[in-house]
């Protein structure tokens, strides 16, 4: 009955749901806190999104507010209400509205990143970012050896800040762990926690303090908290390794690499299965490095440094993991 | 011989908060239309998506409720001319202490755990108005200054609890536990979220109204709050009252953490507000501290915040006119606020 009073008022106010031919998908994007123009994680999942609107032809709407925490049922309840095929969120914290909202509309299909719910309309995307940073922890302890490289020294030792003690990060450190000692493993890895992902003032003093200890190389999987991983190793000299976006820009030749998690290709992919009819309700997509949803950035600044040998084994350890010949421990599938 | 209308002053008090929000909606108009798009449209569509449907209204109440509570937290204290920032930090503090008690007392009846969460809650906000409450009463310790930096304190300790000792193994997000079915607040029109928060902060409205004008703290509050130094010599216990106001501002601040727990959340989320307690400034300026202005104010502000999220998905009219008339709003009223308030702040509080 409200739908109708909604619909109605809209009607006679002269307005229609953004009118589409009967084939038109439409697809919307609920965005995350922090908005649109963060430069990294809603940036990416709506760039996916414009890329997909352009290559298939659907329908898309941003949909942004200022409180997407405490509006959650409401924007998921009235996206699906305005009729769209496919309604994907950025937040995290939808994940318990969108359990009560799912059921509620059974023709529109959901989608939520980096968390899986378990209904029947719902398509959850899971990175491996285990797998990521399996790379990232090789090429590390590769480099931590090879003193012919500035600002290196001989021990090996690199080091990793982590935003919050928590099996969602520690899933990156242990992959970046386990990479490290495949390659060699004498290789000691430091590891600390900043308890914030938006505190650069800390990750800079972590680690100077890993700096001190013998690390040379630290990996930042600490978001905003990892501007200060990357100016602490732009003013000693030494390397940081970016995460989720390729951060390599933003200290050239002091970002060794960055593990990058495609969230453009996450809402890309999710666009393209709807498309083509296969977008499967109740299930879970796993991104990981054979589907091109985790992976090391091109090391724009820093190939030029990095020997070519290092830079091949990282590459055939890629595809080793592709090809099954090993698996890296994902600490959340225990 | 002519007839004069007496009316209370706060009618004519109300009505230049309708110029404010009148020329905020002038403005946003100007900008629509030199941009190109068709204002009424936009307006009338706004106004179907906030007010017109039973499930629209219940969404405009729901992002109303937590902006009604800060409004009267803020306004309680304004009235008396003590200027505390610190509702958002109490706000966060309550929300813990409900959540707290919504995920460690899930033995309990909802009867019991309910009113037993709200009243941590607002316990929590008045015990964080002590520090700056006393330093301003007693030391004279600026109250502006202090309840801003002390908002970093309380929103930095909960982030810290949700982080380590309350953290949910598992998730990518820090948040506390879920809190127990029975401290969930029902909801009033559901599928909306709206719930009984509503009716708590609706009921907190008379009973605020009450306080400001038919108690004794409220009229010493009102007295100070109009004139320090008249209030002083008439024997107005200046210190007593300060501190008093502190923690009833607190303490309503934290209730309002409570309802966005109990009701809309279910959990303690890491940063969870989009800073409604600093939304209650606006909201009690424009709703010129009163009880009756603050509820009004709120659900204008409710039914821009609500309807706003929903215009993106009817018209191509972005999110920023809803940004454009908040500004507007809050440059009016803010405005007004300098030009009038530190007169009297000065006029020899000490």
């Amino acid at each position: 009955m409200t739908v109708t009073a909604v619909v109605l008022a809209v009607a006679l106010l002269g307005l229609s749901p953004t009118a589409a031919g009967p084939n038109i998908k439409k697809v919307a994007l609920i965005i995350a806190q922090g908005g649109l123009g963060d430069r990294s994680y809603n940036d990416s999942g709506y760039a996916g999104l414009t890329k997909a609107a352009q290559d298939f032809g659907v329908q898309i709407k941003a949909i942004e507010s200022r409180d997407p925490v405490g509006q959650g049922e409401q924007l998921l309840r009235q996206a699906a209400k305005a009729g769209f095929d496919l309604v994907i969120t950025l937040e995290f914290t939808h994940f318990e509205p969108l359990a009560r909202v799912a059921p509620d509309f059974p023709n529109t299909k959901f989608s939520i990143l980096n968390i899986a719910v378990e209904k029947p309309n719902v398509v959850s995307v899971i990175f491996k970012e285990h797998e990521g940073s399996f790379l990232a922890g090789a090429l590390a302890a590769m480099v931590t050896k090879d003193t012919k490289i500035p600002g290196i020294n001989p021990r090996k030792i690199i080091g990793v800040i982590g935003g919050t003690k928590s099996v969602g990060i520690d899933k990156f450190i242990v992959g970046y762990e386990e990479g490290a000692k495949f390659i060699d493993k004498e290789t000691k890895v430091l590891v600390s926690y900043s308890n914030s992902f938006g505190d650069p003032a800390k990750g800079k003093e972590l680690t100077l303090a890993q700096f001190q200890q013998g690390a040379d190389i630290v990996y930042q999987v600490a978001g905003g908290t990892g501007e200060g991983v990357i100016a602490a190793a732009k003013e000693t000299g030494r390397y940081a390794i970016g995460v989720d976006s390729d951060q390599d820009y933003i200290a050239p030749g002091h970002v060794l690499t960055s593990m990058l998690k495609r969230v453009d290709l996450a809402v890309y992919d999710l666009v393209k299965r709807l498309v083509q009819g296969s977008l499967k309700g109740g299930a879970v997509i796993t991104l990981g490095l054979k589907e091109g949803g985790v992976g090391l950035s091109e090391m724009k600044f820093t190939r030029h440094i990095i020997p070519k040998a290092y830079v091949d084994r990282v590459e055939q350890l890629r595809k080793d993991i592709i090809a099954g010949k090993f698996k890296v421990t994902d600490i959340t599938q225990k | 011989m002519t007839r004069t209308v007496v009316r209370p002053q706060w009618v004519g008090e109300l009505g230049r908060s309708f110029v404010t929000f009148s020329a905020a909606l002038v403005i946003g108009a100007l900008v629509m239309v030199a941009t190109g798009r068709d204002a009424w449209g936009a307006y009338r569509t706004l106004f179907a998506v906030a007010f017109l449907g039973a499930q629209n209204l219940a969404d405009t109440l729901l992002a109303a409720t937590p902006l009604i509570f800060t409004g009267l937290a803020t306004a309680v204290a304004f009235r008396a001319g003590v200027f505390n920032i610190g509702v958002e930090g109490a706000l966060y503090l309550g929300a813990f202490a409900a959540a707290w008690i919504g995920f460690t007392l899930t033995g309990l009846p909802a009867g019991l755990l309910i009113p037993l969460a709200f009243l941590a809650a607002g316990l929590a906000g008045a015990l964080f108005m002590l520090i700056p409450g006393a330093l301003r009463a007693y030391l004279r310790v600026d109250e502006i200054v202090t309840t801003i930096m002390l908002n970093y304190v309380a929103i930095s300790f909960t982030s810290y609890l949700v982080n380590y000792p309350y953290a949910v193994p598992g998730l990518a997000n820090a948040m506390s536990p879920k809190i127990a079915l029975a401290a969930q607040l029902p909801r009033l029109l559901p599928p909306s979220q709206l719930n009984l928060a509503l009716i708590v902060v609706l009921l907190l409205v008379p009973l605020v109204h009450w306080l400001l004008s038919r108690t004794t703290l409220g009229y010493e509050l009102r007295a100070l709050g109009s004139n320090p130094i008249f209030a002083r010599w008439s024997g107005v216990p200046v210190p007593a009252v300060i501190l008093q106001v502190m923690l009833l501002s607190g303490f309503i601040g934290g209730l309002a953490g409570a309802g966005q727990v109990l009701g809309v959340n279910y959990r303690f989320v890491d940063n969870f507000s989009p800073g409604y307690g600093f939304d209650g400034i606006t909201i009690a300026l424009l709703g010129r501290n009163t009880a009756l202005g603050s509820l009004i104010a709120a659900v204008l502000l409710g039914a821009l915040r609500s309807g706003g999220a929903t215009l993106e998905l009817f018209v191509d009219i972005p999110k920023d006119l809803i940004l454009i008339l908040e500004a507007t709003i809050i440059f009016f009223v803010t405005a007004e606020f300098v030009l009038t308030f530190p007169r009297r702040r000065h006029a020899g509080v000490h």
